[in-house]
């Protein structure tokens, strides 16, 4: 299927531990899917797994990216395929400045050899910056080095912003933030959203799709989606609780 | 607020309490090699011991090493130099052969092992006891159970001739003749000693024990030691060191080698608290095998001068080793210890943690050594070396050498180096302590992590050791 | 048919004698040369057993087949001139080819004014010679390379001498640019830095080949003298070409309350050894030292570093982070030594290696020498490979496995860079460290 993100069938471990079983889910471009679920139950698993982290292996199944398939990829080929994860913790980078990075995220999906055109980078830096009220000086500030929880979220959207992917999995996006940042996050990410854009939000809370409102929500059990709804079921399982999962959904 | 008394710091640090070993009877001894070293002292100890030729050829073979070698003192301490290898004896026994109940035990002898509580101590948890006074094994008794397992704990005398086709193959081969000065010197004037066997999947509860003594002056004492832990076997082997004050230096300089094969452990522990005279240079390694385990676990509280760096050569995939070391130098004391970690397998993991404890004007030193070859993969050590000063002129050095090569190695080593502050021994003092019991309080708490790793018994006796050691420290 | 003999070089006893007429009418700098020349022929070669080189190839050591240059040609003066602007407005700039000083330095009035000296040492030398006398080769090489220095002072006549009177504030760097060109010259460039009380002063010694695979003995040294309260800083670039043996001998003292920066850089010669002693003299000092290096191929760069804390309540702080690719090897060897009544002393020292290649090989041996209790003093090294997750997070952004590397390993280092206060001077060391990753 083109102009989708399709997961068939996954079986994914760490180590000897299965996580993912049979993990099928599809996110059409211009929507937005929310996986909810409790912790342990394999969300962010899914996020390292289709970004190709050598963690995990992969046992069966395939991840099509508007027909191609991205599992087994190196991490930075799928991501130059079109897949951007946020992440839930953001790595430090010392030394290296956000400017610098996000320059040498953009050259590596130029042609070789093509010129990067320094000023227009700029502008277009300090543009998304602004609307995710970030000060200028954080492009010469070492990538999430030092960075308070929202600081780096905000850093995460400001890539995704930059990096205009086909699809983008928000890996527990809202964890660590207080309501400003996660209004600010959100907008940037609701500005991102549009015919050409797919995601995916991870979440264990109800709360950030208050601000991303999705237009699909799973729920997500031991490895598996086990129920799938409207946006209306975020507000279900909030009210319900995930004790409702276990004992009514899973076993069903 | 009041202030420390800033002289305190100066004052003296006081003589070791030596209550437990500072003792010695007058001996006779039916065999002495005499004084000096050459090789007719050599054959007279081989003869004596009725070895077999080949081991009279190695003895020779290491006398011929040891002369050829200079003093390490191009990096080590020229106290070295002190040692006058002409002056000491270096073979003395009363002709006794080790008996297996305390009943049988010369009575001077049985009184020195008394006061040190060997019996005491094998009643209440010990597998087997090896005791050896000055060159010779005098006591030897293990529990039966262990014997029925195939467990052997002898002398290497016993060993070398009773049990050839397990020991003769590692014999000298952890730690060959040419190692270095005093390995050297060991291999050509060895006696006494511990040889232990422990066979395939036997796990030995109880830890085995052994307690060196000298208690002759001008003597040196040279025992060997060989522990071989078969495929998936555990052992825990404790020595414990002590000898009288004499007027001269005296001498100790023993080589320990151990063999853990596939998936065994070792864990050796030494408390060392030589008289303030003995000069204390040993050599100690380890070989683990794939999956096995070797740990070293070392105190040095006594001694004029310790040189001591046990080692493990990390031979097979995923194996371990391990060095933890506690070193308190009072006046006059030079602690020179540390810790050699050979890597020679992927995956395989080593750990080194060393404190040290400067009394007075005593002087710790720690020397590392961690060799990470090209040729491997998924290595690690970690070192940290913590070293504590308490008087104004306590020494201090570190020196560490890190040689990494290969692909996803990594090591890291830290090492820092403080005081007891003046506002933590307030604190306590205005809690009630006193100064010294304070001060005894901040030690300990400095070595409690490492103290907590040594089995029960002897955590009880070092943290008591370093009381005595602390309680003048501050006047 | 005549016979052909091989050039005179630096080992030659004639050549070395006959030199010393360069500079005739200084009995006691004559004499100087003259021991340094006796000391050399005394001194043994260092070997693989001397504590002071372990690590390093001592046996490949050769001072074989180098001679002092002829004068270069005016086109190559006037490119390798051209090419040594790395800071655009100076207080003054000195180039010296093949030890040849082609560029003598011109001083504002106004600094001239304030009695700040910049000149070349056979300048200094007729000026100044009392202040020559004080400060020039005080301390010897207590860390091994006494018979290299030796070489150095006895072909010593090339380098400059700075000295900024007391309470003078020069903020601009004064820049030294020193090039080998010709095959296989010998050059022993010698810096002396003087700073008075509570002075001011920055420097940049740039110590380059004129072709990347210049071949050349380099044997340099510099003398730091930082009197009551001043502020030194200096960035020392080695960046000799690819075929060349360096030496670098430098002492610094700190006196009371000074502040003292020094960052040394390597990416250049085929090996090259540091030599780096610093002696705090006075209580209140603060003395920061750094080092970088891109080793690439099969060099090797041995460090070699000693803080001497005489004076307490003094600080003094270190980090040397080494990049390795190919089969290099780095050899860091430091040590802190804290004199018995240096109290209050604070001292630490950091190593730092990034492996990028199985077969590089990053030593250290990080020492401490403490003989006074009240001190605050840490030392740390690690080696190791660039981190997996932030490999990930760097590939999870589209960036290619080589060029991540190249990023994490940039970053690495930036927090050495970083000390360069003059960003100009930042500016070419980056672009210098940089380019080794495109060679390699």
């Amino acid at each position: 299927m083109p102009d989708s993100l399709v997961i068939k069938n996954l079986n994914a471990s760490i180590g000897e531990r299965p996580i993912l079983k049979d993990f099928c889910l599809t996110v059409p471009k211009g929507e937005v899917h929310a996986i909810m679920g409790p912790n342990g139950t394999g969300k962010s698993t899914l996020s390292k797994v289709l970004a190709g982290h050598p963690d995990y292996t992969v046992q069966s199944g395939s991840a099509l990216l508007d027909g191609e398939e991205i599992l087994g990829l190196e991490p930075d080929v799928v991501a130059r395929a079109g897949l951007f994860l946020a992440f839930q913790y953001p790595s430090e980078i010392p030394g290296v400045t956000i400017a610098n990075f996000i320059r040498a995220a953009i050259v590596a999906r130029q042609a070789k050899g093509a010129p990067f055109d320094a000023k227009a980078y700029y502008a277009e830096l300090y543009a998304k910056m602004d609307a995710l009220k970030m000060d200028r000086k954080f492009t010469s500030r070492f990538v999430n080095e030092g960075f308070s929880g929202g600081e780096k979220k905000r850093c995460e959207i400001l890539q995704l912003m930059m990096l205009k992917p086909k699809y983008a999995v928000l890996d527990e996006t809202d964890s660590g933030l207080d309501i400003d940042a996660l209004r600010i996050v959100s907008e940037g990410v609701n500005r991102m959203r549009g015919p050409d854009t797919g995601f995916l939000v991870i979440t264990h809370y109800q709360r950030l799709l208050e601000y991303i409102v999705p237009d699909r929500v799973h729920i997500m059990w031991d490895g598996r989606i086990v129920h799938s709804g409207g946006k209306e079921l975020a507000l279900e399982l909030e009210a319900k609780g995930y004790d409702w999962v276990k004992t009514e959904l899973a076993s069903a | 607020m009041a202030e420390i008394d800033d002289n305190l710091a100066q004052r003296e640090a006081i003589e070791v309490d030596r209550s437990k070993g500072d003792f010695k009877y007058e001996e006779s001894y039916a065999f002495d090699a005499g004084v000096g070293l050459n090789p007719g002292v050599v054959d007279y100890i081989s003869q004596v011991k009725g070895e077999e030729p080949w081991i009279r050829e190695f003895r020779q073979k290491a006398l011929k090493i040891f002369d050829g070698l200079p003093m390490p003192t191009h990096w080590a301490t020229t106290d070295l130099d002190n040692i006058k290898f002409e002056d000491i004896r270096y073979y003395l026994a009363k002709g006794q052969k080790a008996v297996r109940t305390w009943e049988e035990v010369p009575d001077d002898v049985k009184k020195t092992f008394e006061r040190l509580g060997i019996p005491e101590s094998e009643r209440k948890f010990l597998a087997g006891v090896e005791a050896q006074f000055d060159s010779e094994a005098v006591y030897s008794r293990m529990k039966e159970e262990l014997e029925k397992l195939g467990v052997i704990f002898c002398g290497p005398n016993e060993g070398l001739r009773d049990h050839p086709e397990i020991f003769r193959k590692w014999f000298g081969k952890v730690i060959p003749a040419g190692d270095n000065k005093f390995a050297a010197l060991n291999s050509a004037v060895f006696s006494g000693g511990s040889f232990i066997y422990i066979p395939k999947g036997v796990k030995v509860a109880q830890p085995l024990q052994a307690y060196f003594r000298i208690n002759a002056e001008n003597f040196g004492q040279f025992e060997r030691t060989l522990i071989i832990a078969d495929e998936g076997s555990e052992v825990t082997y404790m020595e414990g060191c002590t000898a009288p004050k004499f007027e001269t230096a005296t001498l100790h300089s023993a080589v320990v080698e151990l063999v853990a094969l596939k998936g065994a452990k070792i864990q050796y522990v030494t408390v060392q608290n030589w008289s303030a005279n003995v000069f204390n240079l040993v050599t100690k390694r380890g070989v683990a095998e794939e999956g096995a385990e070797v740990r070293w676990i070392d105190c040095n509280i006594g001694s004029r001068l310790t040189m001591k760096y046990p080692g493990v050569v990390l031979r097979g995939k995923g194996a371990r080793g391990e060095v933890l070391s506690i070193a308190l130098a009072n006046d006059g004391q030079h602690q020179d210890t540390g810790a050699k970690m050979i890597h020679a397998a992927d995956d395989t993991t080593s750990n080194i943690i060393a404190k040290s404890i400067s009394v007075g004007a005593g002087r710790s030193t720690y020397r590392g050594l961690v060799h990470i070859p090209k040729t491997l993969k998924n290595c690690r050590n970690n070192t940290e070396c913590d070293a504590l000063l308490i008087n104004e002129h306590s020494r201090t050095d570190t020196y560490p050498a890190i040689s990494v090569r290969g692909q996803k190695n990594s090591v890291q080593h830290e090492a820092s180096v403080s005081k007891v502050s003046a506002e933590q021994i307030f604190y306590m003092m205005q809690r009630g302590l006193s100064e010294g019991e304070a001060m005894s309080l901040a030690v300990n708490g400095f070595v409690n992590d490492l103290v907590k790793e040594f089995p029960m018994e002897y955590s009880v006796e070092l943290k008591r050791l370093i009381e005595l050691q602390m309680e003048g420290s501050v006047g | 048919m005549s016979t052909l003999t091989a050039p005179a070089g630096v080992l030659d006893a004639a050549r070395q004698s006959a030199d010393l007429a360069q500079t005739a009418g200084h009995a006691w700098f004559d004499a100087l040369r003259r021991q340094g020349w006796a000391d050399f022929q005394r001194l043994p070669m260092p070997t693989r057993d001397d504590e002071k080189w372990r690590f390093s190839d001592a046996r490949s050591l050769s001072l074989d087949g180098y001679a002092p240059a002829p004068e270069p040609t005016e086109a190559l003066v006037a490119a390798l001139i051209a090419r040594s602007h790395f800071v655009a407005r100076p207080a003054a700039l000195i180039v010296h080819v093949d030890g040849h000083c082609v560029l003598r330095p011109a001083l504002s009035p106004e600094l001239t004014a304030q009695g700040v000296r910049f000149e070349t040492l056979s300048d200094a030398l007729r000026h100044h010679p009392a202040l020559l006398q004080e400060h020039l080769l005080k301390h010897g090489a207590g860390l091994g390379g006494a018979k290299f220095l030796a070489l150095h002072q006895a072909w010593l006549r090339a380098g400059y001498v700075l000295f900024v009177p007391k309470g003078v504030e020069v903020r601009q760097p004064f820049v030294s640019v020193n090039w080998t060109s010709h095959d296989g010259a010998a050059v022993f460039p010698h810096a002396l830095i003087v700073a008075g009380e509570h002075a001011v002063v920055s420097v940049q010694d740039y110590h380059l080949g004129a072709t990347p695979d210049a071949r050349a003995l380099a044997i340099s040294a510099c003398d730091i003298h930082a009197g009551t309260g001043a502020n030194v800083s200096r960035l020392a670039v080695q960046g000799w070409g690819s075929r060349t043996q360096s030496f670098q001998v430098d002492n610094t003292c700190g006196g009371r309350d000074a502040l003292i920066t020094s960052v040394n850089a390597a990416v250049g010669s085929r090996r090259a050894r540091l030599e780096n002693t610093v002696r705090i003299d006075g209580p209140g000092a603060d003395v920061r030292l750094y080092g970088i290096s891109v080793a690439t191929g099969e060099q090797e760069f041995d460090q070699r570093t000693l803080q001497i804390h005489t004076a307490g309540q003094a600080k003094s702080d270190l980090l040397f982070k080494n990049a390795l690719l190919g089969k290099a090897r780095t050899i860091f060897s430091g040590l802190i030594k804290v004199a018995p009544d240096a109290q209050r002393t604070d001292a630490y020292q950091t190593n730092r290696n990034l492996l990028l290649s199985p077969d590089a090989e990053a030593d250290s041996l990080p020492g401490l020498e403490i003989e006074a209790n009240d001190v605050k003093c840490s030392h740390g090294a690690t080696t190791g490979q660039v981190d997996e997750n932030e490999l990930f997070y760097l590939r999870a952004r589209g960036i290619p496995l080589e060029v991540a590397q190249e990023l994490l390993a940039q970053g690495f280092l930036e927090e050495v860079i970083a000390k360069v206060e003059d960003e100009e001077g930042a500016e070419a060391l980056r672009g210098m460290l940089s380019a080794k990753f495109h060679q390699a």
